[in-house]
């Protein structure tokens, strides 16, 4: 009986000798089958169109309130204070804590119709940032690190995956995870500062002789690699051959690059700064950033908090679309603003909105998406999806697909393929341009 | 594609476990060593595949030195095996290993390492027990005992319930686990096979299996077991119904009580955990333990395979970096071993020496494919699973740090030692590394080392103030006062690389001092940088 699936550890063993190593820098055990299957369309080709395929992600952090966003119910018992606007989307209102995206819907599909199943911080910030569970013996990868393998290059001078999240609240809950893809493809993040660790040159060694100590290093492994044969001897050389480039990088990271009236634009609030450094940084050619701004869990006073947090992400989020549409980045550059769950129709006795995953919003903006599309209902309360359901899942597959990543491709720990998203999950496919 | 994997999953219900007949087996009073021998050069004529030379002395104790304690050797080390003429120098360096306190600290790691739940490597919560279990050389059966049956009253098994105490809280992942970690199989695996067969396979394993746990639970901090309980599930097909208590091997066990309690039952078997809560103590066992149902099928000739062949394969992978069977947790017949026979002997004797993890170790690491050299000239190697060229492995982060460590430190502060005082020296460098061991990531099969690590080394000042000092005993102070630069060298790549300078070395890393008379001791500095940040100190080859 032969073994009849490709991509086993040989092959990719092999594959990995003849390629070098240059167009794909996974591990063998992640073997890629679009690449071995001779039918496929010509990877070459897709890998170029994808290579200019970028994310933002602005993950808000506690759960923000699809009723005071992007899914109003204005009149309705569980409908709070705010009025709804009407868009430049005929017959779609959103609250009137967003007027600047009112007028920027064309760009934009909203999605209000999510029904994720999982009320908690942690399972939930896991779920939506992989578009699925882990098992008991897979820990997956989140979109983050995914998109790095995906359309990082192994030679990149800069970062695969950068994300921001600088409030302590909720942090650990939710942190970039690369699951069974490994280090490699591991985020660089940042909580502390606006900077990412170690990009700066330490006191007591010049440039020049932090160059040359590099290169001998490099002669030194070089000499040691001779006749070796490893997945991981290689990512290591290729690790080090990294970190000039990453050192040079260090500018984007410095707003004080950007000229002031842009500056302006986005706002002298962190969230604000962080949006224009992730622009910056998928200017550069960075996969994957996500920004993240904590803390929306608004289990008291949430329309106070609402009040104060809205606005900002209006600002924020409207100021990076005509900033990227301007740059001609905005069709190769897809914005999305999710959070681990959105929040209760019902108001507690705290005047607040406890978790809830039954029936919420999301938006995804450019790349591949259609603007000006709302996508799916809910009833006239809140309280759940009548049209369009989506679940993790299909979100995730539509992303893939519109960034031009069949959903279906399979990577391999050991031999057991792993597609990126389960089987029998399916994108939605109106939403895709 | 679609349609092979049907007709696999078809096949792989028509297979039975097919263990190789004993009778066609070596000897069982080969020496375990010998049959590795025996089996692998065997392999490699059949199929004309020509295996890499053995390494030389001083790769083969750098070799054994990391995988048996955990860390490089001493450059005196290093020296006093490869100048010994004696023929048995190897086996008693490797007795010598194995019988210092290093070998049980590192062993008990990869242990602990072994056991962590997926995604969270080497929590430490088990190192304290498998230190005290390796240091009574404990059977790997009576470890798993341990483990799955923890005694708290017993303070020779102290810890051991924290494996228990990690997975409590669900029992999908319990089940898992001790399927993945015990019996090499994943019950959770057949994902890819859409199979309705299969799927009914799967889910009568899975539910079968987690049947023996589904009493298990947390009793106020401790782990108890219920006298009653049943477990239906909803298979794909059909209404709900009970799972039957099945082993992996297909074996249907009866399990007493295996029903809902009455009432009256139910409340007594309450006031029975309840007063253990109330007391603090210890649970007291029911009278059927479902878990202990299990260890007891587990070992049953004709089930124990599973467990016989797992603990083998899992060492065999920890000394050579690959397994018998890849992965490591698809021992099935759709995925059978490259050395059928071998496996069987070892997993024979295994049982035959009532499954004593020591002896396997030092079989595996005394044999000759242990001993190839990791470089493999001209062609293409063969493919890892013939075990023709010895696999580079990223060392781990604890086994990098303490390397690290004794790199950097002056090599005289190792030599004219009594053995006590110097392993209480290594100790010292151990406890030191441990904070720098958490900066590094825990390596897996096909591992990729990612940016955040060549950042770590290039700018942060931790590596400098680690490794790079200057002090007292340090191997910088000993290199500024060497009489020349050649012998700065030399001291520098026998401490760090383990072996003496090539001449090609002394005149390159001499020409990069020259160029730097002028701030000498920064050049020095960056020579050992360049050195330890290299490939060669990063792996075990």
């Amino acid at each position: 009986m032969r073994k009849t699936y490709c991509g086993s550890h040989e092959h990719g063993y092999n594959r990995r000798a003849f390629l070098g190593g240059a167009l794909a820098a996974g591990a063998a055990a992640f073997t890629d089958m679009t690449q071995l299957n001779s039918l496929a369309h010509s990877a070459m080709a897709g890998e170029l169109k994808k290579q200019q395929k970028r994310v933002i992600m602005l993950w808000l952090a506690g759960g923000a309130s699809q009723l005071e966003t992007f899914d109003p119910k204005p009149g309705a018992s569980t409908g709070g204070p705010f009025r709804s606007i009407q868009t430049d989307i005929p017959g779609v209102r959103i609250s009137e804590l967003m007027p600047k995206m009112a007028q920027r819907l064309k760009h934009t599909c909203i999605i209000r119709s999510l029904d994720t199943k999982n009320g908690d911080h942690g399972s939930g910030a896991q779920l939506m940032m992989r578009g699925r569970r882990n098992e008991a013996t897979i820990n997956y990868p989140d979109l983050g690190a995914i998109l790095a393998r995906e359309m990082g290059r192994a030679d990149s001078k800069v970062p695969d995956y950068v994300s921001f999240y600088t409030q302590t609240e909720g942090r650990g809950a939710a942190p970039g995870d690369p699951g069974f893809l490994g280090s490699r493809y591991a985020p660089m993040e940042l909580t502390a500062s606006m900077m990412p660790e170690n990009l700066k040159m330490l006191n007591g060694i010049t440039e020049l002789d932090h160059q040359q100590r590099a290169d001998l290093r490099e002669l030194i492994s070089k000499k040691f690699s001779k006749d070796r044969t490893s997945v991981t001897l290689g990512s290591h050389n290729e690790a080090y051959q990294r970190v000039r480039g990453l050192m040079a990088s260090e500018k984007l990271f410095d707003i004080n690059q950007e000229s002031q009236s842009v500056r302006d634009k986005y706002g002298p609030t962190q969230f604000g700064e962080q949006a224009l450094v992730a622009r910056r940084l998928v200017e550069a050619g960075v996969p994957f950033v996500r920004v993240g701004r904590a803390w929306w869990d608004s289990h008291g006073q949430n329309f106070e908090t609402h009040q104060e947090m809205v606005p900002e992400l209006d600002h924020v989020m409207a100021t990076l679309i005509d900033d990227l549409k301007e740059r001609g980045l905005l069709e190769n550059t897809m914005i999305i603003t999710l959070s681990e769950f959105g929040r209760t129709p019902g108001i507690n006795a705290s005047l607040g909105r406890d978790h809830f995953a039954s029936a919420w919003s999301t938006t995804l903006t450019g790349c591949g998406i259609k603007g000006g599309v709302c996508y799916g209902k809910s009833d006239a309360k809140g309280e759940r999806v009548v049209e369009g359901a989506m679940d993790a899942g299909s979100l995730f597959a539509t992303i893939y697909r519109a960034l031009g990543i069949d959903p279906q491709k399979e990577y391999f720990i050991g031999d057991r393929p792993v597609p990126l998203v389960n089987p029998g999950v399916k994108e939605v496919e109106t939403l895709l341009t | 594609m679609r349609i092979f994997r049907l007709l696999l999953a078809a096949v792989c219900l028509l297979l039975a476990f097919q263990p190789v007949n004993a009778g066609d087996l070596l000897p069982a009073e080969q020496s375990i060593d010998r049959a590795i021998n025996h089996y692998v050069q065997e392999l490699l004529q059949k199929d004309h595949l020509q295996p890499a030379a053995l390494a030389d002395d001083a790769t083969i104790i750098r070799r054994l030195t990391l995988d048996l304690v955990g860390r490089i050797p001493t450059p005196a080390e290093t020296q006093a095996y490869v100048d010994s003429k004696d023929s048995n120098k190897k086996i008693q360096l490797v007795d010598h290993l194995m019988a210092s306190p290093g070998f049980i600290r590192h062993q008990a790691a990869q242990f602990d390492a072994m056991m962590a739940p997926t995604g969270n490597p080497g929590s430490g919560r088990l190192s304290a027990y498998f230190n005290e279990a390796l240091k009574a050389n404990k059977s790997w059966k009576q470890i798993f005992q341990d483990l799955l049956l923890p005694n708290e009253n017993d303070p020779k098994q102290k810890g051991s319930i924290e494996f228990l105490k990690a997975r409590v809280s669900d029992l999908d992942r319990l089940t898992i686990d001790v399927s993945v970690l015990f019996f090499g199989v994943n019950v959770s695996c057949a994902q890819c096979h859409n199979h309705p067969l299969v799927q009914d396979w799967k889910q009568d394993h899975f539910y079968g299996m987690k049947s023996f746990f589904i009493r298990t639970v947390d009793n106020g901090g401790t782990i108890a077991e219920k006298e009653f309980g049943q477990l239906k599930f909803k298979p794909n097909k059909g209404s709900e119904k009970p799972a039957t208590p099945l082993f992996l091997s297909g074996d249907k066990i009866e399990l007493a009580n295996f029903r809902e309690p009455t009432s009256e039952e139910q409340k007594k078997d309450k006031e029975r955990l309840e007063k253990n809560k109330a007391n603090k103590t210890a649970p007291t066992p029911p009278a059927v333990s479902a878990r202990a149902k299990l260890f007891e099928v587990a070992l049953k000739p004709g089930n124990s395979q599973f467990f016989n062949k797992a603990i083998v394969n899992r060492l065999w992978h920890r000394f050579f970096g690959y397994g018998l069977v890849t992965p490591l947790d698809q021992m099935h017949s759709e995925n059978p071993p490259n050395h059928p026979d071998l496996l069987e002997w070892l997993a024979r004797d295994m049982v035959g020496h009532n499954y004593d993890l020591k002896r396997l170790i030092r079989g595996i690491v005394l044999s000759e494919p242990y001993a190839r050299s990791s470089q493999y000239a001209g062609t293409a190697p063969p493919d890892p699973k013939y075990f023709a060229v010895a696999r580079l492995k990223a060392l781990t982060p604890m086994q990098y740090a303490v390397s690290l460590k004794i790199a950097t430190t002056d090599p005289a502060s190792f030599e004219k030692q009594k053995p006590e005082a110097l392993e209480k020296k290594i100790e010292q460098l151990e406890g030191a590394a441990r904070g720098f061991a958490s900066l590094i990531a825990m390596p897996s099969d096909d591992f990729q080392i990612g940016v955040n690590e060549a950042l770590l080394f290039s700018n942060n000042g931790r590596v400098v103030g680690d490794f790079l000092g200057e002090g007292q005993g340090t191997l910088i102070a000993r290199m500024m006062g060497s009489p020349d630069s050649k012998q700065a060298i030399e001291l520098a790549v026998r401490s760090i690389f383990c072996r003496p300078a090539t001449n090609e070395e002394i005149q390159l890393f001499a020409d990069y001092l020259q160029k730097r008379t002028d701030r000498s001791k920064e050049a020095y500095r960056q020579l050992v940088w360049a050195m330890i940040s290299s490939a060669e100190l990063r792996f075990n080859y």
